[in-house]
Order: C-alpha cells, then structure tokens, then sequence
C-alpha cells in the first residue's frame, strides 16, 4: 500500500445551532485517508457518522448545520474555505458519494441513464451521445443485466439492489480519488448486500479511489476496511488498522462493541451489550463522553477529557487509560485509601 | 393509458345524463313560467297557453325530460325559446369566444403562478418570497367581479391603456384574462412553493448536489419536474372554478360568451339554452380534466396506469 494522502480531515467541528441549543454533531474528526485504502468509519446511530461525511463535501442542510472550525483537504487544498464554484468541481468528479437510502437517492422522474450521464457532461466535457455511451458502459460494469434497457428505466423501475448499483454507477462514472459510501448496504438484504460490496472492491482495485466506508455493522468493517476509525459522540476514540483492531481493541467502547458480535465458534453464554445510552449532542458531559457506560471509568474520567493520544505507530486512542495520567490517578487513590 | 382514456371517455354518458336531469329539476323548481315570459307582458290567457301547447310545456315532466334526452343523443339540443333558433348554433357562436378567455386565463394562471412559486421557493422567508406570497394571498381573497373593476378602472379608464369592454382584438383579452386567471395564479403559487420546498429537502435533490450540479440545474431540472406533479392537479380543479367565474367576467367586460348566455337564458326563463350552455360547459370541463389526468400519468408514472 502506498503512503501517500489523498484526504485529510483536521479538527472538523460540525454543530446544529437552533432554537434548542447547539448540537456538537462532529466535534474534532481527524483521520487521514490514503490512495487506494479502504477507512471504515463505524459508531451506534447518531454518533457523527453521516455528518462527518457530508461535511467533507458541505452538503450538510444548512441552516441549521454549520461546519464551525477544521479544514478538510484534498490533496492539501482546503474544501471547507473553497468558493462554491471551485467545489462544485470536485463534487462527483473527484470526492463522489454513495447515500445509505438507495429508494430515494435517485431523481424519480429522470432515466437513471440520464442520471448518470449528466455528470459525464459536466465533469468531462462529453458529448451527449458519448456520455450516454459511458452510463451504459457504467450501468454495466456494476452488473447490472441489460444495461442499455435499464438505462432508459426510471428508478421505480429497478430494485433496491439495482439503484444502488446505479449508485454506485454514478459516483464512479467520473473516477473520483475518493469515495464516500455512508450505509450503501444497510437498507438491503444480505445477499445483495454481499454482491454490492464484491463490486465496490472490485472496482476499487480498477480505479484506485481511496474509500471512506461509513457502517455500524463490524462484519462488514472487516471485509472491507484497512483501517478503522470509531466514533463516539461526535468524536473519534480510536483509530487502529482493521486487523489490529479486533485483535486488540483498546478503547473500552471498541472493546464493548466487539464484545457484542456473537462468535460463531465459541460458545457464548450471552451477548455482551453495553449499557446506558449515548450522551445528547447538545449537552455532553465535561469529562470523557463515555464515561457513564464505561466499566474502567475513574474519577479522573469525569473530570477531564482526553485526547486522542498516538498508543503505537499505528493506533490512536482516545481514553484515560493509556496515559501517565491514569497511573498518578491510580496511585492517589491507592494512598487515599 | 388508452384503455385508461376509453374507460374516461365512457364515463361521459353518466355526466350528460347527470347534468341534464339537474338543470332540468332546478329550471322546473325556480319561480317563473317560461309561456307566460315568451308571450310578453299583457298576453291573453289563450295565447300563453298556445304558446305552452307549442313548446310541449304541457306535456308530463318526465315525458319532457325524455325526448329532451333522446334529442341529445342525436346531437339536437333543441332550439332556443325565445328566436327559435337551434341551441346549438347559438353555442357554437359563443363558445370559441369563451374557451379563448379561459385559454389565456389558465395561461395566465400557470405562468404567473408557476414564476412566482419559484422565486418564492428559491429563497424561502426572504423579502421577495413575503412579498410574492402577501399577493397571493391578496389574490386569493379578492372576488374575481371586484378586481375586474378595479383593474378597468385603472387600466381602462385612467391611464386608457386598454379598451373598457368588448371582445374585438387582443387588447380585450387582457383585462378579462388577468380578473380570471389571478385567482388561480395565486393558488397555483402557493401550491408551487410548498410543493417546491418540499422537493428542496430530498434525498435525490442532495444527490444532485453531490454530483456537482449547479442550483439552476438543481431547482429546474431535478426539482421542479417533481414539484409540478402536485400543481398539475391544482391547475385541473382551476379550471373547473374558471368556468364558473367566466359567468361573472363575461358580464362584467360585457363579453358575449357562453357564461353571459347562460346567464341571459336563465332570467328569460329559456330552458333549452340553459340546458344546452350547461351541458357544453360540463362536457368541455370533463374534456379538460381528462387532459390534465393524462398529463399527470405522463408526469408522473410511478402511478398505476389502471
Ligand atoms: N437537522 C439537524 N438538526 C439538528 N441536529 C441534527 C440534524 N441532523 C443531525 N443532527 C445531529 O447530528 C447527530 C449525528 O447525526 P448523524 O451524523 O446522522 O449520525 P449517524 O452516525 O447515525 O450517521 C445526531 O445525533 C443529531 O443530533
Ligand atoms: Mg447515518
């Protein structure tokens, strides 16, 4: 794997500002994404996940959402601070992105061909015949039968296995460096599901794009993934590569998360899930915002929060634990008792 | 989709019957003989009743509704009470007239409206949306006879920009067809923007912006399409409303339409014309809302075609 970056997110902070308060959705992301790597994003529902991605391309409904501070830099060119006009040029052409709704994704009253080939247009300067030469090419490589037929189709024509190949059709069409894909498997059934991300990976190896695979489902994080990134509360807690991360997970959240995964050999005597509830985005404790569900939590826990602090070359974590911090506390207590 | 119109057009044989058997009842139930008004103030008794003898006004109702309707289905509408000339004739002279105002009017309608909706909906509680939207409202509430007024007032006597009444060159168009169509225009605006702001907020208008699109591309290409599915509908029910409202503008700008005859046939109690006016405006308003359904399948066909 090369080493070079294609995508750095620094210190994003993505907020809600309302009537209700403000709600810190992303609060502080950094990850790097490299050529041709897969980077899993994966956390309970509502942690960022979805935010953290449309961040990157300011696709975030606004108002109420408002990307507050950080930088998200292409290739070293911030996206966060660029002209509009300048980002609708990387939009679908170099960062692309697959949505979690596959049944609403799609315009219903325009052919999916059409769908496809209008980026063609735009983004390469095709011709009309030529661009609908290229969506069908498209629509066929991601396996879909008849692909001149199927492009002059309207979605609710198609499955729900099929709109999202379509997807997939329409933010490969232009080659893009990155893909972001929040959910693509989610809403579908585990066959399709299997077949969509074997197409994913095999055009990656085509086309080379670095992938940001957003998903809550760990079997699929270690299909798919080289690297891990979990998040927590509009945070990322820790950061390890794929293989590592199972093997060894650090932050006491990974470890609950897969704890939870029933194993298929061993014998279980019950599901490990962790308890309590994640904390609201409009008001997140002081200390670690995990803390409430942690079962190693010390005082200095609620206290102060920790960073996400380098545990070895390669893995980032974000807890008390792996700090000096945590051995004074741990020997105070010892002389206070 | 031709099935679907056959099966439409069958169901126009219920409306003819329908409509004829309503007008008929309510023309026998409002006071005032039709004899006694034909043969003139001061008529003998004799000739009143010769008269009624003539036109078969003695015959038993249903007997009278009877023949009315075979005559209908043989294409003959009767002939009017009071010149004797054919019903259908009559109509046939008023009715272009009539469907010209309510072309320009549902002209009027769906272009203003839709240009309107669209600013409003592009910038939301913006200073142009307030105030395209206190317009609307405003004309919403104004009766179509009062802003008929006031706009010949201003327009006509005032500035003497366009003529009064009259329906002799384009120029006369264009009172009668705003007073008509600026009701409509409203509604159609309304219904523009929040079926727009709607569409603004999906899933497929967030792709579109993913893609790279710019916001024209965006608001006129991939939201529009979808916004206009709901409004189609809304200019079908106009249409129905502006049929009514002819009535009143034909009178007001003296307009010699199918609105004003029927209205005319009415106070000189001449049924056969009444009936005949009614029934053509019915049949042009089923016409027209077959029209518009079949747009509404092409717009939109995610719809079951049966
Ligand atoms: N329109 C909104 N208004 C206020 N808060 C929002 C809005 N959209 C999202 N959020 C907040 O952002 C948080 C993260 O949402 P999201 O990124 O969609 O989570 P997920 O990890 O499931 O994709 C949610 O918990 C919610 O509080
Ligand atoms: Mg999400």
């Amino acid at each position: 794997m090369s080493n070079d970056v294609v995508l750095e997110v620094k210190n994003l902070k993505t907020h809600f500002i309302s009537s209700k308060g403000i709600a810190k959705a992303v609060d502080g992301v950094d990850f790097v994404l490299r050529k041709g790597e897969t980077l899993g994003i994966v956390g309970e529902s509502g942690c960022g996940k979805s935010m953290t991605s449309l961040s990157i391309l300011r696709l975030i409904p606004s108002p109420p959402g408002k990307i507050v501070d950080g930088e998200v830099l292409l290739n070293g060119k911030n996206l966060v601070t660029m002209p509009n006009a300048e980002l609708r040029k990387i939009r679908g052409n170099r960062i692309s992105m697959i949505f979690q709704e596959p049944m609403t994704s799609l315009n219903p009253v325009i052919p999916v061909g059409e769908q496809i080939a209008e980026a063609l247009r735009l983004h390469q300067g095709l011709s009309k015949k030529a661009a609908w030469a290229k969506s069908v090419e498209m629509i066929g490589l991601v396996g879909i039968p008849s692909p001149e037929k199927r492009a002059k189709q309207e979605p609710f024509q198609l499955s729900g296995g099929m709109r999202q190949r379509v997807m997939i059709a329409m933010a490969l069409a232009c080659t893009p460096e990155v893909l972001i894909a929040d959910e693509p498997t989610t809403a579908l059934d585990v066959t399709i599901q299997a077949q969509i991300l074997e197409i994913m990976k095999d055009l990656q190896r085509k086309i080379g794009m670095g992938i940001i695979f957003i998903t809550h489902d760990l079997g699929v994080v270690a299909e798919m993934c080289d690297q891990v990134a979990v998040m927590y509360a509009g945070q990322i807690v820790e950061h390890q590569n794929t293989a590592e991360l199972f093997k060894n997970p650090l932050h006491p959240y990974t470890q609950g998360l897969i704890g939870s995964l029933p194993k298929l050999y061993e014998d279980q005597d019950e599901l490990q899930i962790i308890e309590g509830t994640v904390p609201s985005p409009y008001d997140y404790p002081e200390g670690c915002r995990f803390a409430e569900r942690c079962p190693f939590a010390r005082s200095i826990c609620s206290e102060k929060q920790p960073d996400l602090i380098q545990y070895d070359e390669e893995s980032k974590v974000r807890c008390w634990k792996y700090t000096n911090e945590w051995q004074v506390s741990l020997t105070k207590e010892l002389v206070t008792t | 989709m031709i099935f679907f119109i056959l099966k439409r057009l069958m169901q126009i044989v219920p409306v003819i019957l329908g409509v004829t058997l309503v007008v008929f009842l309510i023309m026998q139930m409002v006071p005032g003989d039709s004899a006694v008004i034909l043969a003139g103030e001061g008529a003998s008794k004799e000739t009143v009743e010769e008269l009624r003898e003539d036109l078969g006004l003695n015959k038993p109702l249903h007997e009278q509704y009877f023949s009315y309707i075979g005559n209908i289905f043989q294409g003959d509408l009767g002939h009017s009470l009071k010149n004797n000339q054919p019903v259908l004739e009559e109509i046939m002279i008023r009715l272009p007239i009539t469907m010209e105002l309510a072309f320009f009017s549902i002209l009027i309608t769906v272009v203003l409206g839709l240009i309107a909706g669209i600013i409003s909906a592009v910038k939301p509680y913006s200073f142009s949306d307030i105030g395209v939207m206190l317009v609307a409202l405003l004309g919403i509430s104004l009766p179509s006879f009062w802003l008929g007024l006031l706009l010949m007032y201003i327009f006509s006597i005032k500035l003497q920009w366009l003529p009064v009444a009259g329906w002799d060159s384009m120029a006369h168009i264009v009172l009668p067809a705003i007073t008509l169509g600026a009701g409509g225009a409203a509604i159609v605006a309304r219904m523009t923007r929040s079926s727009m702001l709607e569409v603004v907020g999906q899933d497929y208008i967030r792709t579109a912006r993913a893609k790279g699109l710019k916001e024209h591309v965006i608001i006129y290409k991939h939201a529009l399409r979808n916004a206009l599915i709901p409004v189609i509908t809304v200019v079908g029910l106009q249409f129905g409303g502006l049929l009514g409202g002819t009535v009143l503008v034909e009178s007001v700008f003296a307009i010699n339409g199918l609105g004003r005859m029927i209205v005319d046939s009415i106070r000189t109690r001449d049924i056969p014309m009444v009936q005949g006016g009614v029934l053509v405006a019915s049949l042009v308003f089923v016409f027209v809302n077959l029209l518009v359904d079949t747009l509404y399948r092409v717009f939109n066909k995610r719809i079951d075609l049966n």
